[in-house]
Parts: C-alpha cells; sequence; structure tokens
C-alpha cells in the first residue's frame, strides 16, 4: 500500500558560517570551557517543525506556502534526503522526484551518459534501461544533441532531459516541486501529457506550488505550510481558491 | 539497546550501499574518463605521468644516494607509486561528502555508496601506474619470489585502511572545511617522514623512530613483498592493530554522524 506517513517531524538546518565550519574555533571553544565562541556563528534554522501528515493512496496533495515556508525541505523529507532530528518519516512505495532534477546531472558527461548514470543511481535493472533509454531519448526530443556533454546545454534543454529522465520510470509516488515550467511550446504539450499520465499513475502526488490556480486544479487534498508549520490541513472537494 | 539498534541501523544503510556496487563503480569510472574526456589518449596519461616522473627521479636519485640501480631504483619507484596512492586517496577522501552534495541532495542512494564511489576512483588511478612495475621489474632485474605471496595480504590491509580514511575524512571534512588543508599539509609532511624516497637501512640509529610511523609500516607491508623483503613480524601486528583503530574510529564517526552530513552539505 502507497503511503507517506510523517509523525510530529522537526528538520533544522544548522547554518555554519566561516566562524562555525573551522575546527581552530571548535577547539578554541573546547579548551576556554567551550563557553566563549560556543556556538558562535551557528545559526539553527528550524525548516520543518512538528509536522504530521499521513498521505495516502489517491491523495494529491498540494503544498502552499511562502518562499522560505519548508515546501521543498518537505518534499526532500519525504524522499529520505534529510533524516529529521525528530519525530518520524515512513513511506511506502516507489518515488519519483522532480525535486531540482537537473542538479543530479554530471556536466561533463553527454546526455547519453547522463541517462545511463541516472538510471544506474536511481536503481534502474539493466534490461529495464535498455528499454527505456531509447524511450527516453525520443521523449527529450534532443536528437544529436545527446551526444554532446551536458555542460553545452541551454537550461531548457538540461530541464528536458532531466524531465523525460525522471518521468520515464513507473512510481507510486510523484513528488514534484512547482509544474514543468521550462521548455518550448512543442515540448510543452508533449510534457504536460506525460506528465498527465505519470500523475495518473501515481498512487500520490505531492506537489508544492504557488499557484493557486494549479493546485485547485491537479489537487483534492491541499496544506499550508508557515514558517515550517502545518498551518491548515483541508480536504478539496470541487476546486476553491488556495491562498498561495 | 539504543545504541545497538543505532548500530544496527547504520550497518545495514552501509551495507546496503556497498552492495550497490553498480552505482558507486559507475560513478568512480565516470570520474576518471570524464577527467580525460578531451584527451586522446585518455586515463593512459595517468600511467605514462607516472613514468614520467619515475624516469626522471629514479636514475638521478639512485646516484644523488650512491645506491645500486638492482636495489634502490625499484624501492624508489614503488614507494612513489604506493605513496602517491595513499595520498591521493587521503586528500581525495576529505571531499567524498561535499563533493557528492548534488547526487546526496538527490536522495536516491545511500551515503555509502559515495565513499565506495571515491575509494574506488583511487584504485582506478593506481591501477594505471602499477602496471609500470613490469618495465621496472625487466629494467632493474627484478625477479618474482615466493615473498611476493605476501603483497596481497599487506595490499588487503592498503584497501582497508583507505576505505576506512574515505569515510572518517569525508565526515570530518564536511562539517570542518579547513581540516582538507590541515590533512594536505600533513601529508606533504609525512611524505619526508616515510621512506619514500630513502632506504629504512640508511637512517642513523638515532632516528630509527621514525619508522615506527604507521604510514612507514603500511609502506612497508605492501613495498616490501614485492621487493622480496618481507616485512617483519611486529610490522604485521602493528597494521593490525592500525587497521583496527581506523575501522573503529570511522564506524564511530559513521554510526553517530551519518544522519547529520547532509545538513552540512
Amino acid at each position: 500500500m502507497t503511503r507517506i506517513h510523517l509523525q510530529d517531524v522537526s528538520v533544522a538546518f544548522p547554518i555554519f558560517g566561516a566562524y562555525g565550519t573551522s575546527l581552530k574555533h571548535t577547539l578554541t571553544a573546547s579548551v576556554t570551557g567551550g563557553r566563549i565562541g560556543r556556538d558562535s556563528g551557528v545559526t539553527i534554522i528550524q525548516a520543518l517543525q512538528d509536522v504530521s501528515l499521513d498521505i495516502r493512496e489517491g491523495d494529491r496533495v498540494g503544498i502552499v506556502g511562502h518562499n522560505g515556508s519548508g515546501k521543498t525541505t518537505l518534499l526532500r523529507t519525504m524522499k529520505g534526503v534529510y533524516p529529521p532530528q525528530g519525530g518520524r518519516c515512513e513511506v511506502t512505495g516507489r518515488i519519483a522526484s522532480l525535486v531540482e532534477p537537473v542538479q543530479g546531472m554530471e556536466p561533463e558527461a553527454t546526455g547519453w551518459e547522463n541517462i545511463a548514470l541516472r538510471g544506474v543511481l536511481t536503481g534502474m535493472a539493466q534490461s529495464e534501461m535498455q528499454r527505456l533509454t531509447p524511450e527516453i531519448a525520443e521523449f527529450s526530443g534532443l536528437g544529436d544533441y545527446l551526444a554532446m556533454p551536458v555542460r553545452t546545454y541551454s537550461t531548457g534543454m538540461l530541464m528536458r532531459l532531466a524531465f523525460s529522465i525522471a518521468t520515464s520510470i513507473r512510481s507510486d509516488i510523484l513528488l514534484m516541486d512547482e509544474w514543468l515550467s521550462v521548455g518550448d511550446a512543442d515540448f510543452k504539450e508533449r510534457a504536460e501529457i506525460r506528465l498527465r499520465e505519470v500523475v495518473e499513475q501515481s498512487g500520490i502526488l505531492v506537489l508544492a506550488s504557488h499557484s493557486a490556480e494549479l493546485i485547485a486544479r491537479e489537487c483534492n487534498r491541499v496544506v499550508q505550510l508557515e514558517h515550517g508549520r502545518v498551518i491548515r490541513d483541508a480536504t478539496l472537494d470541487r476546486p476553491e481558491p488556495v491562498a498561495g | 539497546m539504543q545504541s545497538s539498534t543505532s548500530f544496527n541501523q547504520a550497518w545495514q544503510e552501509w551495507w546496503q550501499g556497498t552492495c550497490n556496487v553498480r552505482a558507486w563503480w559507475t560513478l568512480a569510472r565516470y570520474d576518471i574518463v570524464l577527467r580525460y574526456r578531451r584527451s586522446i589518449l585518455g586515463p593512459l596519461w595517468l600511467t605514462i605521468s607516472m613514468g614520467a616522473m619515475l624516469l626522471g627521479i629514479g636514475p638521478l636519485y639512485t646516484e644523488l644516494f650512491g645506491a645500486s640501480k638492482t636495489e634502490f631504483f625499484p624501492h624508489l619507484a614503488l614507494g612513489i607509486i604506493f605513496w602517491q596512492y595513499i595520498a591521493g586517496t587521503i586528500n581525495d577522501g576529505c571531499t567524498t561528502f561535499s563533493n557528492a552534495a548534488n547526487h546526496i541532495k538527490q536522495g536516491d542512494n545511500p551515503l555509502a555508496v559515495f565513499g565506495w564511489r571515491v575509494w574506488a576512483r583511487n584504485l582506478i588511478q593506481f591501477a594505471h601506474h602499477i602496471v609500470l612495475i613490469v618495465p621496472l621489474a625487466i629494467w632493474t632485474g627484478l625477479r618474482p619470489a615466493p615473498a611476493n605471496l605476501l603483497f596481497f595480504g599487506g595490499f588487503a590491509i592498503l584497501l582497508v585502511n583507505l576505505l576506512a580514511a574515505t569515510f572518517s575524512l569525508g565526515i570530518v571534512c564536511a562539517r570542518f572545511r579547513d581540516v582538507p588543508q590541515v590533512v594536505s599539509s600533513l601529508m606533504q609532511f609525512l611524505m619526508f617522514v616515510t621512506p619514500v624516497f630513502w632506504l629504512p637501512d640508511r637512517l642513523p640509529p638515532t632516528a630509527q623512530a621514525i619508522l615506527l610511523n604507521p604510514f612507514a609500516i603500511l609502506l612497508d607491508v605492501v613495498r616490501g613483498p614485492l621487493l622480496d623483503k618481507p616485512p617483519a613480524a611486529w610490522a604485521w601486528w602493528a597494521m593490525l592493530g592500525w587497521t583496527l583503530t581506523n575501522l573503529l574510529v570511522a564506524a564511530g564517526l559513521f554510526v553517530r554522524k551519518r544522519s547529520q552530513i547532509v545538513y552540512w552539505l
């Protein structure tokens, strides 16, 4: 059964200034009894605080909130990137993530190589990769550019490739940070269709967005974050305006 | 109870990453291939540049030290090759996690994959260097001997130590960003107090103590067997203790700090 279960999840980032990451200062702090300079330069950012969510099969969850309210961090926590400092996060099901998918690319490697690399890193089987690679290549529409290092790609091309790879695998859960926003008209249209397919296949969709219209169109549940806390968790029976 | 469960969890995470050989081997291979992507000879340059260095330094130092070619040149050449491997892995290990931030934040793989990746890419580099032992043996008249078999034991020890170092340093350096500088300075210093360039039996009795540095012993257990100079029994025992210490430190850091690493990147 596909499910995302968060129980009182807290995630906090220590932000070290040049001061905090320096060993000398930590040592100085320890020999001075830990009083002078202790914690100096270390700011703690509470990105998520006591977040409890139970997301089940069929849920299309829209995450809304201001910049820095914890939307992306929440998605990454679900993906397992950030082990919560407090609470529990349990996920059942294969996850496909469209959270900064371009980041996982190797700039010097070609498009083909990046397809292979992402395939290996996301745990695709050899047979699966053989089957999917031509499909990914075709869908990206990059043609001969796939033989070029991806550092030569434009932002739009990179996004096309990353999107094609990330949406090629069947998954139970789809995590998205904003709807697809890059790409020319032609690609956008095809991407919309593909995305719709993937969303329909997925048992769970979690979509972080600033667009109230989009959330109303795609989601049946909305979670609003503010300063890392859930301040609203409501079911959307029919489209209704959402505070973004 | 508490600590044993967290140990088990850490072990499981580590083992899961370790078993994903395809992921870390592919990453390591790409690291090497991509670095030499636009050169015609590719990774063969690793072999060529090492060969050039040995050719330059070997005959000169043999003359300078007034040593015989048969005795000194293989000692020096293997010393440089192994030292480059050891110091290279240790310096590279400092950026194990900080340089993999983009992959780690995708959340697809356990952290251990990135430790093994650094270990593997340095092993690949070493493989490109050690092939020079063949022309070296032919030129200097180094012949196979039964003691050579001990090399496999010594090399296994070296591999384990380098793996432990990759994880330990990767963790510490992700948190403290000036440790890589400390490490590289330290390795420079250690290169001179370890018998890489000189013969340990030329050392005056008063200075014998520097042969107790763990890097000298480590070098001895891999190089000695190849030169038909089997290391003393105490060297093996010392190395065993050193290896266990290294493993304990790495395991301790991994168990206690692994869930914080991503927050430091």
